[in-house]
């Protein structure tokens, strides 16, 4: 079970924690076993599998919430190795489908809550939540004094989020956590946990359901049935060599589109030809398959004129609709680049401005291995 | 361009180009002005009713003077609420709805009060000083009315407040120059005179003894059933059996079983626990508002979402912090509310313990029936009902007052 180490993203790191055979039972159903796994330390490890088929289950028993009826866990990582059980939860944020914000406290005594129980000092804490509410794009000047049940789906996934990073732990278990909001919601989502974690490097692990979602966050992805490991390994490489039938199937028929969700938009952005003016004051070689972006007064993107065949086109632009950003895969690139019939899509940056865009051309390349 | 469709009719309406009714202007009553013909209606009746009843002393017969009989001054001042009414049904600016209705109101309950008193020189002038009087059904209608004028507003703002202790300054200024003496509840009240505030004392410990025992009881038994199934097997059935038996059922069959314990082991009769008397009471007003209690507050310890308390684990709570940070206070509007509601239970059913020997406002209204004195029984009903709307009030404040904030304003359990 070692194999992920020789991945090149996996190979830097050491192993967080390891869960060696362990087995768990609700009465009479066997919920796990013989379940092995090593935690990457510092990446995103992702537990997807058919419902029901114990990935909360192991998940919970990281942090201690369900007790293992054999097999060892072992932390491996000196800062939790010797904590008690409730300091290892401490120093583990949780963020669960259902959110589970106390329905009592404002949001900021929410984010506080673990650094409460930990006895910080009250100065630092304050301190924290700004930061953490900001971390999570929302104004804390806006946000702190808010209920839950004032806050969108969308908002009250963010500040479980912010709630789990509470105290900056080392490792961050995290279940379906974006399981409970609508589809555009969930890709933001992703795109912040992405861009948070590129960040802050915790140990995370995520539970999810969503393939899409599994490709695009996981650095290792572990994919479970009935209580069992099948396949454990970087996405690319199950993607590439998946094991066995049910691996296959899971993964479902369209693999090479699933790969593309392997890649953010910034791994492929490219400087891109743009100005004020309607059309380019050169006009685009008919080969180069590149878009002039029009761009406004601020650089954000209004239109796209490009050549495709011997016919000009020009295709208005509303931004966030038909703009990607850093961290959206490729798959949605594609989806865009075909909505619009332009040759690439733009990448847009924080407010909206243009910032490079991704080349159909170079998506076909990468898709091909 | 509207068009009436026949003048009898209370439309209006407004066709379009090829005939078709596109709008209609309503002129049906809406919902406030028909309270108000109801408020009217009451008003009207009230006028042929009796309005007062004189008797010459305690036991003679009740001599009936309407409305009509009264001096045509009073009867002027009368007829202002409702004609007030009236106007606010059919106002169309917002203050001046606001204005009528309020006038209304509070001259609805200044006049009748004023008229009481001059009732009270009148009778005493014609009967006599053994004279007595009470209101009688037309000023019962003609309260009521002035209850429904208050209802009515959509809300009961400071000036209504103001209003009302304006009157309630008047009806005791006046009634310090004497004006209300010969009114029974007055008679009765100082007939019994330190015994009322006894009778209030007594009711008011009854109830909070009652109060006290129940909750130190029921709150555990409701979180022992919350814990486990066979707890909650053994309390809920006996509590619905328990509500089954009419309160005064209760009170009864408490007498033998107790009196049987203070014979066999004198030292609890010189505790006070006898077959009749305050502790029967007692326990029979504690088991009746053990329901209550035990119901809100096992739907508001299980109605927290298992979400929450699974977070709250994984933040890493331990028990102890779950209960006092988590479970105690989102589930303390619905115990709270489960408290009141045996609060003002207890209140109304401490009036029994009378009939087992004990004491309170109950004290009052049996013993007015047994004499068949209208205006005693008048007075205990009165207290009781001050006492029981006073109390809850205060519970409302000290209710809003300990609920966390984001939780004030919604709707408790629904047990
Ligand atoms: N508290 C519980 N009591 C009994 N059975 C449970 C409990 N939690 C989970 N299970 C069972 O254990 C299995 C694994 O559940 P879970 O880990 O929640 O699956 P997943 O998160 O992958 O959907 C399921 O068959 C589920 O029914
Ligand atoms: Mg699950």
């Amino acid at each position: 079970m070692q194999s992920h180490h020789n991945h090149p993203v996996l190979t830097d790191t050491h192993s967080f924690l390891t869960v060696k055979n362990i087995a768990v039972n609700y009465g009479e159903i066997a919920a796990l076993q013989d379940v092995t796994l090593s935690i990457p330390a510092n990446r995103v490890t992702v537990l997807i599998g058919p419902s029901g088929c114990g990935k909360s289950t192991t998940l919970r028993c990281l942090n201690g919430l369900v007790k293992i009826d054999g097999g060892s866990i072992t932390y491996e990582d000196e800062g939790i190795q010797d904590l008690s059980e409730t300091d290892l939860r401490r120093s583990m944020g949780y963020a669960i489908q259902s959110v589970g914000l106390m329905p009592h406290l404002s949001v900021e005594e929410n984010v506080d809550l673990v650094p409460r129980l930990l006895g910080w000092p009250k100065a630092s804490r304050t301190e924290r939540v700004e930061k953490l509410l900001k971390l999570v794009r929302l104004e804390p000047e806006i946000y702190s004094k808010k209920y839950p049940h004032e806050l969108s789906g969308g908002e009250a996934q963010r500040i479980g989020f912010a709630r789990a990073l509470g105290a900056d732990p080392p490792m961050l278990l995290m279940d379906e956590p974006f399981g409970a909001v609508d589809p555009l919601n969930r890709e933001q989502l992703q795109d912040e946990f992405i861009r948070i974690q590129r960040q802050l490097k915790k140990t995370v692990v995520f539970v999810t359901h969503d393939l899409d979602e599994a490709i695009r966050l996981a650095d290792y992805l572990v994919i479970m049935k009935d209580g069992k490991i099948v396949q454990a390994d970087a996405p690319e490489r199950i993607l590439a060599s998946p094991r066995g039938e049910f691996v296959e199937r899971f993964l479902g028929p369209d693999r090479a589109l699933q790969r593309l969700t392997l890649f953010t938009a910034d791994r492929l952005m490219e400087k891109v030809l743009s100005g004020v003016e309607e059309k380019p004051a050169l006009a685009p070689d008919e080969s180069s398959n590149r878009t002039y972006w029009q761009v406004d007064a601020e650089g954000k993107p209004i239109a796209g004129y490009a050549w495709v065949g011997d016919k000009a086109i020009r295709r208005l632009i509303v931004n966030g609709t038909h703009t990607v950003q850093q961290y959206s895969s490729l798959k949605e690139c594609v989806s865009k680049i075909l909505n619009l019939g332009l040759p690439s899509a733009a990448v847009v940056c924080e407010e909206g401005r243009l910032c490079g865009e991704v080349r159909f051309e170079t998506i076909q390349q990468i898709s091909q291995g | 361009m509207y068009r009436s469709i026949s003048s009898d009719t209370c439309f209006l309406e407004k066709l379009g180009p090829n005939g078709v009714i596109v709008d209609r202007a309503d002129f049906r009553l809406n919902f406030q002005q028909k309270l108000a013909s109801v408020v009217l209606l009451l008003f009207f009746a009230s006028f042929f009713f009796p309005f007062y009843l004189a008797r010459e002393n305690r036991i003679s017969e009740d001599i009936q003077s309407g409305l009509l009989s009264l001096s045509p001054l009073c009867i002027l001042f009368l007829m202002l609420p409702p004609l007030l009414i009236a106007l606010h049904a059919f106002a169309r600016k917002g203050w001046m709805k606001e204005v009528t209705i309020t006038l209304s109101g509070v001259l609805g309950l200044f006049f009748p009060m004023m008229v009481l008193a001059i009732v009270g020189s009148d009778v005493s002038d014609a009967f006599g000083s053994l004279a007595r009087y009470s209101p009688a059904s037309g000023m019962y209608l003609y309260l009521t009315a002035v209850i429904i004028i208050f209802l009515m507003k959509p809300k009961f703002r400071l000036y209504d407040l103001s209003g009302m202790i304006l009157v309630a300054l008047a009806v005791m200024f006046v009634a310090s120059k004497g004006s209300y003496d010969r009114l029974g509840i007055v008679l009765e009240g100082r007939n019994f005179g330190s015994r009322v505030t006894r009778e209030v004392l007594a009711h008011i410990r009854l109830t909070f003894i009652s109060l006290g025992i129940s909750i130190v009881i029921g709150i555990p038994l409701a979180l022992a059933s919350f814990q486990g199934k066979r707890a909650k097997k053994i309390v809920f059935p006996f509590l619905n059996l328990l509500q089954t038996i009419p309160s005064i059922a209760l009170f009864g069959l408490l007498i033998t079983p107790l009196s049987l314990l203070s014979r066999t082991f004198p030292f609890l009769r010189e505790m006070g626990i006898k077959g009749i008397g305050n502790a029967p009471a007692i326990i029979a007003l504690s088991t009746y508002a053990l329901y209550p209690i035990i119901r809100y507050s096992f739907t508001a310890f299980s109605s927290i979402e298992e979400s929450v308390i699974q977070a709250a684990k994984g933040m890493g709570m331990n028990p102890f912090q779950i209960w006092r940070m988590v479970r105690f206070p989102l589930a303390a509007p619905g115990v709270l509310h489960g408290i009141r509601v045996a609060l003002i239970q207890t209140i109304g059913n401490a009036t029994l313990a009378k009939l087992i020997g004990g004491d309170g406002l109950g004290v009052l209204v049996f013993e007015g029936l047994g004499q068949a004195s209208v205006d005693m029984v008048l007075l205990g009903m009165l207290l009781i009902i001050a006492l029981t709307i006073a109390s809850d009030r205060i519970f409302q404040i000290f209710i809003y007052l300990v609920t966390p904030p984001a939780l004030r304003g919604k709707a408790v359990g629904n047990g």
